[in-house]
């Protein structure tokens, strides 16, 4: 049963509430017992699914932990916030919860969003339902996991500063969809970079992510970067990608990604022209400045949004003792884990007087240099195609192995889309070793209804084959 | 010894809301409210919440900038200044850096009659952080916070270091807030806070800080107080060190509160929150439209206008309701004698209860009727004053207080005769020493009768008829 077919049923009538959420949350226990996709597990979802009402009546979300949840605890997977119960909903919460959809529970993320294999999480560490010896993917790990783990009508949220949705929407095999960075409020996202951070929906389908998108996107008074209209994206859904012009930028698919991907993606390519597309290389010439920059710009504002955290309003409380800032300090040395540490460091840094100039702000105007490089490239295509990671989902005794910045180096094929704001959509486009690989499908701002039809189309030709 | 004072000034803007969310902005609530009962998730920096710019506000700051004559950037933004402290509940405050609102202005202060230009080196806007109180002074056990302060809306001031005396930076502070009470941007009677950073130095010394100097009359001491203490130090043969002081308006003194080798850093990036701001020429155009007259022109415009002098002009326009108040009453009497009356002795009763015009609850009718009466000859200038002085204590309309304290000159020539006669008779040898040729005498006389008269007549009218009467 699928997301459209369930809202359908429940509207008429025809689907047992007490049944399904019965069925539903057996699963939903089960999976986050075998693989800690959550860090709370929602109450009395079936009499909130009962009398709710909408264009999601009953269907179950399960919320990426960094977006505040009224009277549910969100800790952003993080120590520090353990216990917190936010006072008021997400725009994108309150969206959601109109239109009768119900919060099923809080997923496992990297702490703050801090990570892109689930790793660095407070609240123990998700495992990949398709081969528990593997990552999840970060930093929404949890929310892809569910729907990868449970076969049920379900969607989930996700959250996406440098790839965070599309890096477990690939390792879990799921489609996951990044907005146009405004496209969706961010009221209530606990925030890690702001002029980054996307809230966008993880599915089965690009069918479940659409109907999601329509009700959370759209212009909000509470957040002053949001732009658009929101409106039904599923009627762009449609199965023919005849005349489509795609862009292969040669960059995203250097010898730093698996060949196996490589070649997996260009037989999609070659699947999408078989029916009609068109297709040419490009070049994208500032993506290997992709990492630096990145980390250049959200992890300084990373570090003045984790400032709030000192044990003072927010944050963890102990005994005071001491001045302020020795109580501050031990606060947050206490609390906060390595990677959140990493960062906070790593901003400071790049924001210091006497290396602002030569790092936060050289990055800013590298930033301009990359969205440059997309409008022009989507002046020419409707899309770029590229792989979404460079691997497969990596086994936890290899993860161990890395570097802080061979780890950072995972991100390196969607770091650049999102610095520069444009959607971006993860589908799964076939397996290596049992495991999925994701086919990136960019688009240009707030072309969410291009990059989900071809993505829609790509699906039914992979089943039609 | 030389001196060389910058200020920097922060003043509350009057908006109806804060600067960056939807509350209350509690400056121009009647009643100070409850501590932490005008907050919201934005204010108090609850995690997830956003920031929005309250458009209203970049109007008023804009309005400020074109006021002090100040280049507008055509496009500027926020940033996020970083510093731990227990009154920043995000411990970063929004702010302006690299472009802010306006730059390079200039105000023309009055400095012993000559008019001296101070720059202005740039305005931002900023959110106010919470307000700390220690219970029981700095050494108590503990402090409390309160929220309402945070994100009241700032505009920062900054001048060049251009003052060269306490003196004229006072005379500067009280003319900004002139200005910004004529924009409507600031109420002196509202509880909003006026506050300065001083730099100072002397010569030879190096840079001296003082914080939380609050409103014109502190300034001078404050100023007057480190002059002292750097030049003490300085004649004992010692040296200045940069440091940072505060103002300690209770024991009127500045107290060390660090000593700074570096500059501190601050870490400043954009708010990512908020969008940038556009400023087009229109903008500019209309803000320019809205200003008002500002105090000088004004000024020039009543000594032109109404013949007043420049004393008494200066005084009218030094605020602005007593500016439009005599304007009101000059156009139906007299304008010297409307002038003089309101600049002398209603302003003098106006200070002396510590009152603006508007928290005295005076109207205006009620002092044109008062100055009708006495420029009509029904009012003597003591019963005038008495008057006034009446209707500020009491709150009432002429009328009735002349009818309660009986203040209406009389007409009844043979009352006052009887009076007159009255006080001669029981002051004989006071009338003989005036025949012995002692002037005072006689002025003690009149003083007498216009006792008994209550002042209801006229001293030169008494004393003519004095004099009949001892001839």
């Amino acid at each position: 049963m699928t997301v459209r077919e369930f809202i359908e049923y429940t509207n008429k009538g025809s689907i047992d509430l007490d049944d399904f959420y019965g069925k539903y949350n057996e699963s939903l226990e089960e999976a986050s017992r075998k693989f800690r996709l959550f860090i709370t597990l929602a109450e009395g979802t079936k009499e909130a699914a009962k009398s709710s009402k909408g264009k999601l009546r009953g269907l179950p979300v399960s919320v990426k932990d960094n977006i505040c949840t009224k009277g549910l605890q969100t800790t952003a997977g993080s120590r520090i916030l353990e216990g917190y119960i936010p006072p008021f909903d997400a725009t994108v919460i309150t969206r959601l919860r109109e239109e009768g959809a119900v919060i099923a529970g809080k997923t496992a993320m990297d702490e703050f969003g801090f990570g892109s294999f689930s790793q660095y999480c407070a609240f123990g560490v998700p495992r990949n339902p398709l081969d528990p010896e593997r990552v999840c993917g970060g930093s929404s790990g949890g929310s892809a996991g569910i729907i990868a783990a449970v076969n049920l009508p379900q969607i989930a949220l996700g959250q996406s500063t440098g790839g965070s949705i599309s890096a477990p929407a690939s390792f879990c095999g799921v489609a996951g969809l990044t907005p146009t960075y405004g496209r969706v409020s961010r009221y209530g996202l606990i925030d890690f970079g702001n002029s980054l951070d996307k809230i966008g929906p993880m599915g089965k389908t690009v069918e479940d992510v659409a109907i999601c998108l329509s009700v959370i996107s759209g212009q909000d008074p509470l957040d002053q970067i949001t732009v658009g209209k929101s409106e039904d994206f599923t009627k762009y859904l449609d199965d023919s990608v005849k005349g489509l012009k795609i862009g292969v930028p040669k960059e995203y698919f250097s010898d730093g990604v698996d060949p196996k991907i490589r070649k997996m993606v260009w037989n999609s390519i070659t699947l999408l022209e078989e029916n009609g597309a068109k297709y040419s290389e490009i070049s994208l010439p500032a993506t290997d400045k992709g990492i630096a920059t990145y980390y250049l710009i959200a992890t300084p504002e990373a570090s003045t949004n984790l400032a709030k955290f000192c044990g003072m309003r927010y944050g963890a409380s102990e005994p005071v003792e001491g001045a302020y800032n020795e109580y501050f300090s031990h606060v947050r040395n206490r609390y906060f884990g390595p990677e959140a540490k990493r960062r906070i460091i790593l901003g400071t840094f790049a924001r210091m007087a006497g290396y602002r100039d030569q790092y936060y702000l050289k990055a800013m105007k590298v930033r301009t240099i990359m969205i440059e490089e997309f409008r022009k490239a989507f002046r020419k295509y409707d899309v770029l195609l590229t792989p979404t990671m460079p691997y497969a989902a990596p086994k936890f005794s290899e993860i161990e192995k890395m570097t802080p910045l061979q780890q950072y180096m995972a991100d390196m094929l969607t770091v650049v889309p999102n610095v520069a704001g444009i959607p971006m959509l993860s589908v799964p486009c076939g397996n290596i070793d049992g495991m999925p690989v994701g086919l990136h499908i960019l688009g240009d701002y707030m072309q969410e209804s291009r990059i989900l039809q071809v993505g829609y189309a790509f699906e039914q030709m992979r089943e039609k084959k | 010894m030389k001196v060389k004072i910058g200020l920097e000034t922060h003043v509350q803007l009057n908006s109806r809301s804060k600067m960056f969310c939807g509350c209350r902005n509690p400056v121009n609530l009647d009643m100070e409210p409850e501590p932490n009962t005008m907050t919201c998730p934005t204010c108090l920096g609850l995690p997830g919440s956003k920031p929005r710019t309250n458009e209203s506000i970049v109007e008023k700051a804009l309005k400020v900038a074109v006021a002090l004559n100040c280049k507008i950037n055509n496009e500027f933004f926020f940033s996020r200044k970083t510093y731990f402290y227990p009154d920043m509940n995000k411990n970063f405050q929004i702010t302006q850096y690299e472009v802010p609102l306006g730059i390079d202005g200039h105000v023309n202060i009055l400095v012993e009659g000559k008019q001296k230009r101070i720059r202005i080196r740039r305005i931002h806007m900023e959110e106010d952080p919470a307000k700390i109180v220690h219970v029981g002074g700095l050494g108590g056990k503990h402090t409390l916070i309160d929220y309402n302060r945070a994100g009241i809306p700032l505009i920062e001031v900054v001048t060049d270091p251009d003052f060269e005396s306490s003196g004229e930076s006072r005379i500067f502070l009280q003319k900004l807030i002139m200005i910004l009470e004529y924009l409507g941007v600031y109420d002196s009677a509202s509880r909003a806070v006026v506050k300065s950073d001083a730099n100072i130095s002397l010569s030879g010394g190096k840079r001296i800080e003082v914080k939380n100097i609050t409103g014109a009359k502190e300034i001078e001491q404050a100023l007057n107080y480190e002059m002292v203490r750097q030049g003490n130090i300085i004649k004992r043969g010692g040296k200045i060190e940069q440091a940072t002081r505060m103002w300690n308006p209770d024991l009127r003194v500045t107290q060390e509160l660090r000593t700074k080798e570096t500059e501190e850093d601050y870490g400043y990036i954009f708010e990512p929150d908020l969008t940038k701001i556009e400023v087009t020429k229109k903008d500019i155009r209309e803000a320019k439209s809205e200003i008002p007259e500002l105090p000088d022109e004004k000024y020039r415009r009543f000594i032109r206008q109404y013949g007043v002098s420049q004393k008494v002009a200066e005084s009218l326009i030094s605020e602005l309701d007593i500016a439009n108040l005599f304007e009101n009453i000059a156009k139906r009497i007299s304008p010297k004698v409307a002038g003089s009356w309101i600049s002398g002795y209603l302003k003098k009763t106006l200070n002396w209860n510590g009152l603006t015009f508007r928290q005295s609850g005076l109207k205006p009718e009620w002092i044109l009727k008062t100055l009708k009466l006495f420029e009509s000859g029904k009012l003597t200038d003591r019963n005038a004053e008495l008057l006034i002085r009446k209707m500020v204590e009491h709150r009432k309309e002429p009328g009735a207080i002349i009818k309660k304290y009986k203040l209406e000159k009389t007409g009844d020539e043979r009352e006052v005769k009887r009076i007159v006669k009255g006080v001669l008779d029981k002051n004989k040898k006071v009338i003989d020493d005036y025949h012995k040729g002692e002037e005072k005498a006689l002025h003690y006389l009149v003083g007498l009768c216009m006792r008994e008269t209550r002042g209801r007549v006229d001293a030169q009218q008494l004393r003519k008829l004095i004099l009949e009467m001892i001839k």
